[in-house]
């Protein structure tokens, strides 16, 4: 300790942020084998539960592999399946609608949060705070709520509604698809919002001042320079929030679990809760497994797509 | 100037009630027994607070009060995990050079792009192998490696922004490895490590989908699984009161530790998300 | 040196081991025919039981446990929905619970896939064999194996509130020969004030759904599969009895026969309002309708066999079998306690709990006496059925299952063509699933 001290005080910490110097292949004092030790066990973290299940996922997805009894191989027949599995493509589309409905208005209100809160004034400190604790309590336990306020008749929904003279106070929200998505989607963009705010705020402070100060002095209103400033600087900022969100959204489980099952029918079925049905209720691993490797290389197409698009903008 | 001003207000203060008010609701909800919850709104009984909710969620049935435990034990040993392996293997990839280092750092960050929610199948059946499936170390160890990536970038970004002279004054002095990240490394990496550290608590805590999956005994469960058989009624008719409740415990550390730890949680948005 | 090349070939190894080690998930069956099984065992029996039948079991559990100090037996309500997704996670986890007391419906899957302990010799030896619910045997026989033991008994019927049925003068005998009877026994009930209604049903909740209307098929001798297992398929289009049935829960829908909350019911609060004495005709069990309430109610409903369009009858063979997974520590425990649960006594108490018994020789006069309500599924015990099919669970129990989609999209939006070619496909396709 009293070596750190020391060492502390002959060169204050204030040197930090210097890029790090190259360290010569097996040095004295950064023996390579020191350095490999170091990072071996968090390597095989990920090689023990990410890519050998993913290797491990494809031997699976050739054979009919149930939950309980003996597996058989199957050769392709669990993807030549998928082409024929109305309740997947199901799935697929309503994950898709409902990555479509979330998405612009978690950057919209994102957005309009970040520009709240972006500056340091009276209070701003608290608003941002407040505008990102439901992504911090998280969807999970936010379901739960919401799940009791959704009730004919007691829940808060309906009570205020009925109150506003809009429903009559009975409505059944989570046992109708439409209604149901709706909820789920007020539901999530106002619990994920804060997440696009504080990213694209994080963006924003590092935008000089002086860019709308001389804006301004041109006469620029609001609107206009978040056109001309803001949002071309921040591109890429914007594009990885939408991605960030895009994914969760094609991911989206447990709100879902928690306050329809899925249902009415199948109507608010997720990908991600199809797979787990094909799994752990159907008990048919093989086949769900083989429905998992598409939704890899979905997510993936995706992710890349929107690279792409973001670099033709450049 | 001024027009900017009002409009924060109005905005701001809009936006606060719509953000805030749900969450206190909750809050409120809580300390309503369960047949006022469960009743359209009555004037009379409307304001009859109690901590029946929480009495029921520590006594009554389904023993809620295990599973907030269980969440603990789990949130807790997953954030001391991912902080010490990201640690050591931010602390390699940043300042030791060796074969395959930026390979396997590559590796590391990919498995990112990897969503569990994909991969869960497989790793369901290896972890069964591994006798890690209805056991929270199983759980612990699974969720360390969800927040692994992460974790893994923060640091070396950290120990990146160390100064090398720092750490080749007290090899001068003759100090090994692990003293050298123990006492002279550990101050300047502290912010770091509680930003991995606040990270993989946070989502450790309520993780659904893989507890959901890798827990079959009761006992085991976390919080939110249990609160799934509360809400399904597996005790019997449906308690909304424990539910609210339940949910409302889960609150509790995430609003605690991120009002306490802002600082961090907003530089680990800044250097993992933004960069990554 | 770690290198990439050891690391693939690392995971290669581990992938390899584990497909050769985990191919298999069938566990060590017991040895139920050794010296001494089922006797003056210790420890404890961990027993798993539906949360839907829970209060059936709940007091059987205190009273074995007071009878004797050497076994202790623990038990686990389960979430029927979860049911067979825990069990099965608990299989391949080689972590069994020791006695499972299962929704005889589902105990075929897991027979079928060599899960649960062959009793059948055990089960010779019990002075009561040829007593026990031929229905519930049935759907835990393969070929000629038995893999459970009938335990209680959980019938659909019809409930009829009899002191609104005279106000309204509804004949029940009457009303149940024909779905045209009902339909005008439901339009006299509901003339009786705003708020009495002249029926109720959960719509909201798959299994309970399930368990009151499917026997309205089957009492016209047909049923929404067909075949045997390992060839079944779908019997909805062109089953002009699904049909009438889905036409009468829509009308009783269209014309506000139903209370609106019929929508989102899903049986969480079952039967409150029949209860309440604001409907007329219930189909549902002896557990909703008597052991909710107060025996001056008891006075007031009177139960009739589900019935088809044109008459016939008909209830679901429902209730609970005890099986032995295979893997369960202390099976010999866990077949004292089954015996004790076959008992007489035991059996002919189930009644308090809501359910039925599974011996015919429980029906005694006394019983009669004590529970006149519970004696009707026993007197027809040849009337009741169940579907044997491996996909129950999927078709009926879970909420994204055709069956409550079908009941939804026809009684709700109308859609009665478009909701029984949509079923089709979907029972097609869960049956072929299910049996690859």
């Amino acid at each position: 300790m009293s070596t750190g001290v020391e060492v502390r005080s002959a060169r204050p910490a204030n040197s930090a942020g210097r890029p790090p110097r190259r360290i010569g292949r097996g040095s004295l004092t950064h023996p390579s084998r020191t350095g490999l030790l170091l990072v071996t066990p968090a390597v095989l973290f990920v090689g023990v539960f990410v890519l050998v299940p993913l290797v491990f996922a494809l031997v699976i997805s050739l054979t009919n592999w149930p939950l309980i009894g003996t597996v058989k191989f199957s050769g392709l027949k669990n993807y030549t399946a998928i082409v024929s599995d109305a309740a997947f493509a199901k799935s697929v589309l309503y994950t898709l609608l409902y990555t479509v409905i979330v998405t612009g208005p978690i950057l919209v209100l994102g957005y309009a949060l970040a520009v709240l809160v972006r500056r340091k004034r009276r209070g701003s400190t608290l608003l941002r705070t407040v505008f990102f604790l439901p992504f911090v309590v998280g969807l999970s336990t936010l379901s739960f709520v919401t799940v009791l306020e959704a009730q004919p008749e007691s829940g808060i929904i309906n009570v205020v509604l009925k109150d506003l003279g809009i429903t009559d106070g009975t409505t059944a929200w989570l046992v109708d698809g439409p209604l149901a998505t709706g909820l789920i989607c007020v539901l999530v963009v106002w619990a994920v919002s804060g997440l696009t705010m504080m990213l694209l705020m994080a963006g924003m402070q590092a935008i000089p001042r002086e860019y709308y100060e001389s804006a301004e002095l041109d006469g620029a209103g609001w609107w206009k320079q978040e056109r001309e400033i803001t949002i071309p600087i921040l591109r890429r900022t914007i594009a990885m929030a939408v991605i960030i969100s895009v994914i969760g959204s094609l991911l989206a489980f447990s709100q879902f679990y928690i306050l329809t099952r899925g249902g009415p029918g199948t109507d608010t079925t997720t990908v991600v809760q199809y797979i787990y049905n094909r799994a752990f209720v159907q008990l048919q691993l093989g086949a769900a497994t083989a429905l998992s490797i598409v939704l890899v290389i979905v997510v993936g197409l995706v992710t890349a797509a929107q690279f792409r698009l973001l670099r033709e903008k450049d | 100037m001024r027009l900017k001003n009002t409009f924060y207000v109005i905005g701001g203060g809009g936006a606060f009630l719509v953000f805030a008010v749900p969450l206190l609701w909750a809050l409120f909800r809580s300390v309503q027994p369960n047949d006022v919850i469960v009743a359209a709104p009555d004037a009379k009984t409307f304001f009859h607070l109690t901590w029946d909710n929480f009495r029921t969620l520590i006594e009554g049935p389904g023993n809620l009060i295990r599973a907030v435990g269980n969440s603990l034990i789990v949130a807790l040993s997953t954030s001391v995990l991912t902080m010490l392996l990201a640690t050591l293997a931010g602390y390699g990839f940043a300042r030791f050079r060796f074969r395959g280092g930026p390979v396997l750092f590559a590796l590391v960050v990919v498995s990112m792009m990897i969503p569990f929610q994909a991969i869960l199948t497989p790793l369901y059946l290896e972890m069964n192998v591994l006798r890690l499936t209805d056991s929270l170390l199983g759980l612990v160890l699974f969720y360390t490696t969800v927040n692994l990536p992460f974790g893994v970038f923060v640091m070396r970004n950290s120990f990146s922004s160390v100064p090398a002279e720092l750490e080749d004054s007290a090899h001068v002095d003759g100090c090994g490895t692990f003293r050298m990240l123990g006492s002279v490394l550990r101050p300047l990496i502290t912010p770091g490590a509680a930003t991995v550290a606040l990270y993989a608590f946070l989502a450790a805590w309520t993780e659904f989908l893989g507890a959901l999956t890798f827990l079959t005994k009761d006992k085991l469960y976390t919080l939110p699984v249990a609160l799934v058989n509360v809400q399904a009624g597996a005790y019997g008719e449906v308690n909304f009161g424990s539910l609210v409740a339940g949910a409302v415990i889960a609150m509790i550390p995430c609003v605690v530790l991120y009002v306490g730890l802002q600082r961090f949680y907003v530089s680990g948005l800044a250097s993992g998300a933004v960069k990554g | 040196m770690f290198t990439r090349r050891k690391f693939l070939g690392l995971g290669a190894a581990v992938t390899t081991a584990g497909f050769a080690s985990s191919c298999s998930s069938v566990l060590p069956e017991p040895d139920v025919q050794a010296a001494g099984f089922g006797q003056d065992s210790t420890g404890t029996v961990q027993v798993w039981c539906r949360a839907a039948t829970q209060s059936g079991l709940t007091d059987l559990v205190k009273k074995f446990n007071a009878s004797q100090h050497r076994l202790t037996v623990e038990l686990t309500p389960v979430l029927d929905a979860q049911y067979v997704t825990k069990l099965a996670t608990a299989i391949r986890g080689r972590s069994v619970p020791d006695l499972v007391d299962i929704d005889d419906i589902n105990s075929m899957l897991f027979i079928y896939r060599d899960a649960f302990t062959d009793l059948t010799e055990p089960l010779s030896e019990l002075a009561f064999r040829d007593k026990l619910s031929p229905g519930h045997l049935r759907l835990a026989t393969k070929d000629k194996r038995v893999y459970g033991v009938p335990y209680l008994a959980d019938n659909s019927m019809f409930w009829f509130n009899t002191e609104l049925c005279n106000r309204a003068d509804v004949d029940p005998d009457q009303a149940v020969t024909s779905f045209g009877n009902l339909l005008e026994a439901a339009r006299k009930l509901r003339k009786l004030g705003d708020d009495i209604y002249a029926w109720s049903f959960p719509a909201n909740s798959p299994g309970a759904l399930g368990f009151v209307v499917q026997p309205m098929v089957w009492a016209a001798k047909t049923d929404l599969i067909q075949g045997t297992i390992g060839s079944q398929s779908g019997h909805i289009v062109g089953n002009d009895v699904v049909r009438q049935m889905l036409e009468l829960h829509r009308q009783l829908w269209v014309d506000g026969l139903v209370p609106r909350a019929n929508f989102s019911d899903d049986a969480s609060r079952w039967g409150s309002d029949f209860r309440a004495g604001k409907v007329g005709i219930f189909p549902s069990n002896y557990s909703v309708v008597v052991s909710g309430s107060d025996p001056a109610f008891h006075k007031k409903v009177t139960p009739r066999l589900l019935s088809g369009p044109d008459g016939g009858s008909a209830f679901f063979d429902g209730g609970d079998n005890m099986c032995i997974p295979r893997g369960a520590k202390n099976a010999s425990g866990a077949w004292e306690f089954v015996r004790f649960a076959l008992d007489l006594p035991q059996q002919i108490d189930l009644p308090a709990g809501g359910y039925t018994p599974v011996r015919s020789d429980a029906r005694t006069g006394e019983f009669a006496e004590k529970y006149p309500l519970a004696t009707l599924p026993l007197e027809h015990i040849e009337q009741g059925y169940a579907p044997t099919t491996l996909s129950y669970n999927l078709l009926y129990n879970q909420p994204d299952g055709p069956w409550l989609q079908m009941f939804r999209r026809a009684v709700f939006d109308g859609e009665l063509e478009a909701a029984m070619k949509e079923a089709q496909q979907n029972y097609d396709r869960i049956l072929r699933q299910g049996q690859a």
